[in-house]
């Protein structure tokens, strides 16, 4: 996440504003997990993404599109709504979004266990929180039920 | 969102990995998030010591291709003549990636000047509910859908300086200000953006605001909503 300082004044206000009228989200259960090099990892996006022939994300919404894990970057569009980041740098490498590549190298290196064959994705820039908590917690019985240990949520 | 482990990175909104094309920066990132897994015994946030290094501002990068100057044709027209002088280079820079994030619109990756067209209509006529004519099967609906054609447009804008000689990496400021300085593609936007305020429905003034970065406002302020629009419009 930018440091408020490197943003635009009027966007930075913005980001105040709505992080103060953010409500209370209660603490997740701790879970250990078990070695890194025995786990399944998941990417958990709020950037948008979704495959071309998937219906666009629209505004505020709180459902999600699945990715397979052998997805072709050269497949996948964004609908995020917000015009105050840049996509050139995902344009250039997906992975800086979306590190499934990463996390195939680290497979293959043993530093993981491995890749979910399922990834997730959101559309970020959500005011409320609680409005997601149905579609976040069916992906976690998702991700539960395809036995994957860590999920990596990168926002954007 | 209350993850039990977080890492707080210090790269620019769109970066969370930090460096595009850097795999060993974007594993630290990840080796860093990961060791949490192991090191953490409660929640925790995480600061990530390491910088991105600098891209380029507006007073280090210009674009090196010149437009012609505004003059008194259509937005439409100027829009046309844009995309025409950067076809070849966007298209070195597909050839090169294999792959376009153009398409969002439900255009197909070749009907850039379809999507141009229909946007520089909407500049030049300034009807902001009726969706464009054509043969594309338009994803959004209006006014919503001109948020998304000036985003296929700048994946097209940015694939074209990403071919184009210098090793300057502009940052998130520079592009803007590249846009926003008397491209056809800036002045179309600005134009809808005025469009948007007359209509002053709630729709088209949120859309005004997704549409332009803060900071571009052409006359200053944020594009979203003032609260004088807002008491007039209570649904906002």
């Amino acid at each position: 996440m930018v440091r408020l300082s490197d943003l635009n004044d009027v966007e930075a206000e913005h980001m105040r504003v709505r992080a103060s009228e953010m409500q209370p989200v209660p603490p997740a259960a701790w879970i250990t997990p078990k070695p890194l090099k025995d786990c399944t990892v998941a990417i958990v996006s709020t950037s948008g993404l979704h495959r071309r022939g998937d219906a666009p994300f629209k505004v505020g919404a709180i459902d999600y599109r699945l990715i397979p894990g052998a997805t072709d970057f050269g497949d996948l569009v964004v609908s995020h709504i917000s015009a105050n980041f840049d996509r050139s740098a995902y344009q250039e490498d997906p992975n800086i979004w979306f590190p499934l590549d990463r996390l195939r190298e680290m497979a293959v290196d043993g530093e993981i266990g491995g890749v979910s064959s399922w990834h997730y994705s959101f559309m970020g820039a959500q005011p409320n929180h609680a409005a997601l908590s149905n579609a976040g917690e069916e992906v976690g019985r998702l991700l539960a039920a395809d036995e994957v240990d860590v999920a990596l949520m990168v926002p954007v | 969102m209350r993850p039990p482990r977080a890492l707080w990175v210090p790269f620019a909104l769109g970066r969370p990995l930090g460096v595009a094309g850097d795999a060993e920066f974007q594993k630290g990132v990840l080796r860093a998030s990961f060791a949490m897994l192991q090191n953490a015994v409660e929640p925790t946030i995480e600061d990530y010591p390491v910088e991105a290094p600098v891209e380029s501002g507006s007073s280090e990068w210009s674009c090196p291709v010149s437009f012609p100057v505004a003059d008194k044709k259509s937005i439409s027209a100027r829009l046309l003549a844009e995309i025409n002088l950067m076809a070849p280079w966007s298209a070195e820079t597909r050839a090169a990636r294999g792959r376009t994030l153009f398409g969002v619109t439900g255009a197909r990756p070749d009907q850039v000047e379809q999507v141009a067209v229909a946007l520089g209509e909407i500049a030049d006529k300034g009807n902001v509910t009726e969706v464009p004519q054509g043969d594309i099967s338009w994803q959004f609906e209006m006014p919503l859908l001109i948020r998304h054609l000036v985003d296929d447009l700048r994946t097209f804008y940015h694939e074209s300086m990403a071919a184009q000689p210098g090793d300057n990496v502009p940052n998130h400021d520079a592009l803007n200000d590249w846009i926003f300085s008397g491209t056809a593609l800036g002045d179309a936007i600005q134009a809808i953006a005025q469009h948007l305020t007359r209509a002053g429905d709630g729709a088209s003034l949120m859309t005004r605001g997704f549409l332009v970065p803060e900071g571009h406002l052409a006359g200053g302020g944020s594009a979203f909503p003032t609260p004088a629009e807002m008491n007039k419009n209570p649904k906002i």
